[in-house]
């Protein structure tokens, strides 16, 4: 992507790097609230544990993961990077979560 | 933008994008964080503005039994059908007893529902109802606090979303903040946008754990709005949850026998008793009169760490103890006890008054950042790009106008006519019609000049207030001075105290452009903003 945009020229530049950064802000903050929100669920729905205590663990960490996850999405340079991990870790933890269904 | 533009992976380093990362977010989020830290930490003393706020009560303190019992003998001689009765008993910082009675639902559906009863202050001593202006007291703060004066639930968002970018900005500014613990001791004075980075981290390395702290047990606070979903991973009803988290409500139905309310005395020493000296703040009676009457006693939060406070039933006909909450497991109790730390409700007087100044410095903080944005990017000689007067402008309207929106909230409280109808609407639009109006009458002037002359305003504004309190009541300084009323003395003495130091902040920032104007190139002073960093410190 890199090397691409140095063929561009400078207003199509501009607007891939715009393009860029739109989509990383969406993952961050979008994706990275889904991931977080799947993580923080199948982990309440994994823990062996009470299922109320599982679902507190999961409510306080929850926040804690959306934060670094949203760091991240602005430390790491590629954004296919970026989008394949917070968005693919969304996938798998939400859809986990519906696989498993509601605790019995 | 540009740093971000094209990034190569090798030459960007973890601290390089924290610092960008921390720049952007804490800008997005700096204002409305500025206006959450500051009223928020007014919320500290919640039942103290209340009461300040409604200075023609002025009850006599008696213990909570006899408060229950008058209470519960209103309420029986009021509205004795009721579905529900709430009574919230008076504290050291609440002189009143507040009922709340909620009627039985209507048979007939397609009746339209009943209005919603206004909650009733009443005397504890007799039980007779106060009658006082009305206001929202420090209740308006609060909720502005985490609501934001906007739509439910768009504040609730609004304000979380600024909490969740908070917590980030928090995070990263660590690690860009290399030398942490050397900092901790450097504040280098008027060297511009050096002592703006100093000021910012000294504001907030000083107080970070409380920053840490304070940002994600607020976070906490609303959980089960903002993520909701571990819930829906392991229970098919949201309620299940809570019945199990916090222990089970008595949602009883009425037998439709009746049967006359048991004492209300031994079952509040039954509960003093049952929690080893824990007191009684909560009483809430469901269908009274009635065989299948409950009466739940809820522990005061004052009395500890956890905001969950305990609770025991008991039956209304017989008076006999039919449950009590469970102790809660270590994720519950952890919550709950986050919860406790951000409200702060279990604090006694010198912790309060430390949340107080702490939650100043998370003010400072956020302003300072602010500042520290257009310091940065301030070149003399240049003409500054447009969102840099964005920034400039939301600085002023922010930091400089927002404390005296707050003043004119209480000044409001004093100067509306006491019996006016509606008048708790117009104290609260005084605040928000105060803190735009000079936000827009400071964009006409000078960037130079608005510094100084909104910080005079507000300054202003806040030694007004004892004055005017002086003037409209008969708790003036010395009348309080002389009664020994503590809590209207310290009312006026932060009155005061912040008065001087917007004060202060506003003179530094004008004398220092009378100093230096002739030496700068351009009108706009770069040192007005830097100079007003006391102010900052302090509001």
């Amino acid at each position: 992507m890199d090397v691409r945009i140095t063929v561009l020229s400078r207003p199509q530049a501009r607007s891939v790097t715009a393009f860029v950064m739109i989509g990383r802000c969406l993952t961050a903050l979008v994706g990275g609230y889904a991931a977080a929100a799947g993580v923080a669920s199948l982990t309440a729905r994994l823990l062996p544990i009470a299922r109320a205590e599982a679902t507190g663990w999961g409510m306080i960490i929850s926040f804690l993961i959306f934060a670094i996850l949203g760091l991240w999405a602005f430390h790491q340079p590629r954004l296919t990077r970026v989008a394949t991990v917070i968005w693919g870790l969304a996938a798998l933890s939400i859809g986990a979560c519906y696989l498993l269904g509601v605790r019995a | 933008m540009s740093k971000m533009a094209t990034p190569t992976p090798e030459a960007k380093g973890l601290r390089q994008s924290m610092a960008w990362i921390h720049t952007w977010l804490g800008l997005l989020a700096g204002w409305i964080l500025f206006a959450m830290f500051l009223t928020g930490t007014a919320s500290y003393f919640r039942p103290e503005i209340t009461q300040w706020m409604q200075p023609e009560l002025r009850p006599a303190t008696v213990s909570a039994t006899q408060a229950a019992q008058t209470s519960v003998a209103y309420l029986q001689a009021t509205s004795p059908d009721d579905e529900q009765w709430f009574i919230y008993l008076p504290d050291d910082r609440t002189a009143e007893t507040r009922v709340f009675a909620r009627p039985k639902p209507n048979p007939d559906a397609k009746a339209t529902p009943t209005k919603r009863a206004a909650e009733l202050k009443l005397d504890p001593a007799t039980g007779v109802p106060l009658t006082a202006r009305d206001t929202r007291g420090g209740e308006h703060f609060y909720r502005f606090h985490f609501q934001l004066q906007l739509p439910h639930p768009w504040g609730r968002w609004l304000a979380g979303l600024c909490a969740i970018f908070m917590l980030a900005t928090s995070i990263s500014g660590v690690i860009t903040h290399k030398r942490i613990f050397v900092d901790f001791f450097t504040l280098r004075w008027g060297k511009g946008q050096r002592s703006w980075l100093d000021a910012h981290n000294v504001s907030a390395v000083l107080a970070l754990p409380f920053h840490a702290m304070i940002t994600y047990t607020g976070l906490i606070t609303l959980v089960v709005m903002y993520m909701p979903w571990p819930i829906m991973a392991n229970y098919q009803k949201p309620a299940t949850f809570s019945a199990e988290a916090y222990g089970r409500d008595n949602e009883g139905e009425a037998s439709g026998k009746a049967a006359p309310l048991a004492a209300i005395g031994p079952m509040m020493a039954a509960a003093t008793r049952e929690w080893q000296g824990g007191r009684p703040r909560t009483i809430i009676i469901r269908h009274p009169n009635d065989a299948a009457a409950t009466v739940t006693l809820v522990q005061s939060g004052a009395d500890q760490l956890n905001a969950r406070s305990p609770s025991v039933t008991f039956s209304g006909a017989s008076g006999a103890r039919l449950s009590g909450s469970h102790r809660p497991g270590p994720a519950i109790a952890t919550a709950g006890v986050m919860l406790g730390l951000h409200i702060g409700q279990y604090a006694g007087p010198v912790l309060r008054w430390t949340y107080f100044l702490l939650g100043l410095t998370g003010a400072a903080m956020v302003g300072t950042g602010l500042l520290l944005w257009t310091a940065k990017r301030r070149k003399p000689g240049t003409k500054p790009f447009f969102g840099f007067h964005i920034v400039e402008r939301l600085n002023i309207a922010t930091i400089a106008c927002l404390p005296t929106g707050m003043a004119a909230y209480l000044l409001a409280n004093r100067l509306i006519p006491v019996d006016i109808s509606g008048r708790a609407g117009m104290e609260v639009s005084a605040m928000f019609w105060t803190w735009f109006g000079l936000a827009t009458l400071s964009v006409m002037r000078p960037v130079a000049r608005a510094w100084p002359e909104m910080l005079m305003v507000s300054a202003g504004a806040f030694a007004a207030l004892p004055i005017v309190n002086m003037a409209t009541t008969q708790r003036g300084f010395f009348a309080s001075l002389m009664a020994g009323d503590g809590l209207f003395i310290a009312f006026d003495l932060v009155m005061v105290a912040m008065a001087a130091l917007l004060g202060f902040g506003a003179w530094k920032a004008g004398q220092v452009k009378a100093k230096k104007a002739p030496t700068r190139r351009r009108a706009v002073s770069p040192s007005v903003q830097q100079q007003v960093r006391e102010v900052v410190d302090a509001a």
